[in-house]
């Protein structure tokens, strides 16, 4: 009120100019922000079970430390192609050896924790996934190629965290099955 | 001013002692938030030379026993005790003045003394080394009952500019009923609002589960518990930092660029959208553990998206204010009008090179916000890039550049040195942008974040980190130039306030907006409600949206804890260092 009359003709210009883009700015961004809405929850979807890693599960309390069924480390086939990488997380490695598993095949890793918090992370993939003591984490992972990749810490752990690296190798698919595909 | 206005009911102006003492309280407030920053920000290049390979932390055994007890102090001296105190002193400060009313000292020294209390309680438990828990503190690390009872001081000092807003604002009303509230104090308070609310988080878990923890009277905490209840404030305090630099933005920086602010009104509107979308979307943080379902990140995704809406206000609202100016200024055609911006002016310089490193910052911070992107960057150094670029920088450098006005202003003594102001601000630009860059590019080789990674045998650090060594050497390029940064900065903060040259001190540059409504309100003629923009009057009942906002944070952390208060499982403590 009092601004609009001390305004000189120019800055009113501006001042009303920028007040219509404003309006069409808000209308922008609002769609904008909308559509990347709309494809990200498609996203998630669509994804469901085939990218999304860390698919959560209800805490089951110490299931799998006492659960001696389950070797840890050692890739357990579980059906055609799938396999279950069982790993309890201890100050400061993540299992015994290094662990072997087939290109080309889905492995779920079932993932918790002796002590604190840990961070499975295997580089190079989008497998991500916080191992909390007394909980299980289930992720699924394929393959594509061989060779040796690394599983890292990274949700800091004490002293070693740095430490907390193992390798996954993964070993090529026979070329016959390769061929049956 | 038109006649037709009538004129301003009579505002008493406080009297020169108590001015005098309002300026002192927000000067020390000032100086431990900044000797803070001291110590936490000149540990930082350690932190950073750690990813470039170097690793100094043996050569200061002495003091540091580790990497990680130096990421702790890092951590806990810039992201609580930096910003708590310098927020919380000019949250008071900048209302008081703006309403020209005296805040209610005996709180405003309260939370000043409570938040002392605190950080020297953290920072023995800290220098001792018996709480390498970093400052997220996850359960079941377990650290030093002083850290624990430090923080929570922390926590409950930084609570009390509430009060005191309130306090003012309602004072104010009283002397002009049906006005909106001015926009700085209303900036404050809706700050406040969602900071207040938003510690309910941390606070519970600390005195519920941490510290009786630390004490030995309870023997286990449910981790999963924690982790959310500390996220739930976690988030929010990013908003807690980031909404007292906005404030400058809106409130001041059109006046010291010599223009007006594009629009009073939108900052309001920003100020509430922060306030609603902040709060409920703490549980993001926590995208890759177990025991969240994929509905509710798919929910999470949309909400996190909306905070950007926001921030995309502002930059558009800060792009024409800072337009306006630089027109103003003689700046022609496209880009002209942002090169005649006053970037001789440290103050203006340091905010608007904020600006441009919060852009790309914001544009990393939606990746991390969608969770298929979440899941490669997790943990890896990207996400302490992205928070480098926009709180490290925006928060840091805007406070800074408020140091650079707030000190003539306090103490009527002059910057000994503009250049070095001046070098202070670009240096700390360059360094962070050197620096959060490499950080982002690093993560994507999957580099994990926090780290001693220095500390690796040559043989594995090459195997596993070889890949990403021109982004790592960057990290460490721009942790060197930060720490030349502070060197001017810490020359011209201190040097000014010891041995600056005596002058008139300056007023506080307090904005004026287009439009109906302007931002000031000490010598402003009444402004009645029918004359403020609708928009404006739509965000005055504070009470209302914070209801609102408080009600959605509760809706959407009722089922996370529901279904872990059905599953608990408790955890005793390790000591791991
Ligand atoms: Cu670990």
């Amino acid at each position: 009120m009092s601004d609009l009359s001390s305004m000189t003709p120019s800055e009113r210009r501006f001042y009303e100019a920028g007040e219509r883009q404003e309006r069409i700015w808000v209308f922008i961004v609002l769609i904008l922000l909308t559509v990347l809405t709309i494809i990200a929850m498609l996203y998630v979807v669509i994804d469901y079970n085939l990218v999304t890693k860390s698919g959560g599960q209800t805490p089951v309390i110490g299931q799998m430390t006492t659960d001696q069924a389950q070797p840890e480390g050692v890739a357990v086939e579980t059906g055609p192609n799938a396999y279950t990488v069982s790993l309890v997380a201890r100050m400061w490695r993540w299992a015994p050896g290094p662990i072997h598993v087939k290109q080309g095949a889905k492995i779920t890793f079932r993932v918790t924790s002796a002590d604190v918090l840990h961070g499975f992370e295997v580089q190079g993939t989008d497998i991500n996934l916080t191992a909390v003591p007394g909980e299980i984490g289930l992720v699924s992972h394929v393959f594509r190629k061989p060779g040796t990749y690394y599983i890292i810490c990274n949700e800091y752990c004490g002293l070693m965290h740095h430490a907390m690296a193992s390798p996954i190798i993964v070993d090529p698919a026979r070329p016959e099955a390769e061929a049956a595909q | 001013m038109s006649a037709h206005l009538s004129t301003p009911a009579a505002v008493a102006v406080p009297r020169p002692d108590v001015l005098a003492a309002e300026r002192r309280m927000m000067l020390a407030f000032l100086v431990v938030g900044f000797s803070a920053l001291l110590l936490g920000a000149g540990i930082g290049p350690l932190q950073a030379l750690n990813y470039s390979g170097h690793n100094l932390y043996p050569a200061l055994r002495p003091f540091f026993q580790s990497y990680y007890q130096g990421l702790t102090i890092h951590g806990v001296m810039n992201g609580y005790v930096f910003t708590f105190f310098v927020i919380c002193g000019l949250l008071v400060y900048l209302p008081a003045r703006e309403l020209g009313i005296t805040p209610n000292m005996t709180l405003w020294r309260g939370s000043f003394v409570i938040m002392l209390i605190g950080t020297g309680l953290v920072l023995a438990a800290m220098f001792d080394n018996s709480s390498n828990v970093l400052w997220t503190f996850y359960p079941p690390l377990k650290g030093s009952p002083l850290f624990y009872f430090g923080l929570t001081a922390l926590g409950l000092g930084s609570t009390l500019p509430l009060p005191i807003l309130l306090q003012m604002r309602s004072a104010w009303k009283k002397q002009r009923p049906g006005e909106v509230t001015p926009l700085v104090t209303y900036m404050a308070l809706i700050t406040m609002l969602m900071w207040d609310v938003s510690t309910i988080g941390i606070m519970t878990e600390l005195v519920i589960q941490m510290d009786p923890w630390s004490l030995g009277l309870i023997h286990t905490v449910d981790p999963a518990i924690s982790r959310t209840l500390y996220w739930l404030t976690g988030h929010p305090i990013v908003y807690f930092w980031l909404m007292p630099a906005y404030v400058s933005w809106y409130g001041l920086l059109a006046n010291q660029l010599g223009g007006r602010l594009a629009s009073d009104a939108m900052g309001r509107l920003t100020f509430v959208l922060m306030l609603i979308f902040s709060l409920p979307v703490g549980s993001h943080h926590q995208f890759a553990d177990p025991g969240f379902s994929p509905i509710w990140r798919g929910i999470l995704v949309v909400l996190t998206m909306s905070v950007a809406f926001p921030s995309l206000i502002t930059a558009f609202t800060m792009g024409l204010t800072l337009e306006f100016a630089g027109r103003k200024r003689g700046g022609k055609g496209i880009l002209g009008w942002f090169k005649a911006l006053p970037w001789g002016n440290p103050s203006v310089a340091a905010q608007v090179l904020s600006m441009l490193t919060f852009v790309i910052g914001g544009a990393s911070g939606m990746v991390n916000g969608s969770w298929q992107l979440d899941a490669v960057v997790h943990n890896t150094t990207f996400i302490p890039g992205h928070f480098h670029m926009t709180v490290g920088s925006v928060v840091a450098m805007t406070f800074m550049g408020m140091a650079f006005w707030l000190i003539p202003h306090l103490t009527g003594r002059a910057l000994i040195s503009r250049r070095l102001a001046l070098a202070a601000a670009w240096l700390w630009f360059i360094g962070m942008s050197t620096f959060g860059i490499g950080m982002q590019t690093a993560g994507l080789y999957g580099v994990p974040r926090r780290a001693w990674v220095s500390a690796l045998p040559h043989e594995a650090f090459h195997t596993l980190y070889g890949a990403a060594h021109i982004p790592m050497a960057l990290i460490g390029i721009g942790g060197v130039i930060l720490w030349l940064a502070m060197i001017c900065f810490y020359i011209v903060f201190f040097g000014s306030l010891l041995f600056g040259r005596k002058i008139e001190a300056p007023a506080i540059p307090f904005a004026r907006a287009f439009g109906r409504s302007e931002s000031y309100s000490l010598e402003r003629p009444a402004v009645p409600s029918e004359h403020t923009s609708s928009l404006a009057r739509a965000m005055e009942p504070v009470w209302f949206w914070t209801g609102v906002a408080t009600l959605i944070c509760a809706l959407s952390y009722v089922p996370i804890f529901w279904s872990f208060l059905r599953h608990m499982t408790l955890s005793p403590g390790w000591v791991a260092w």
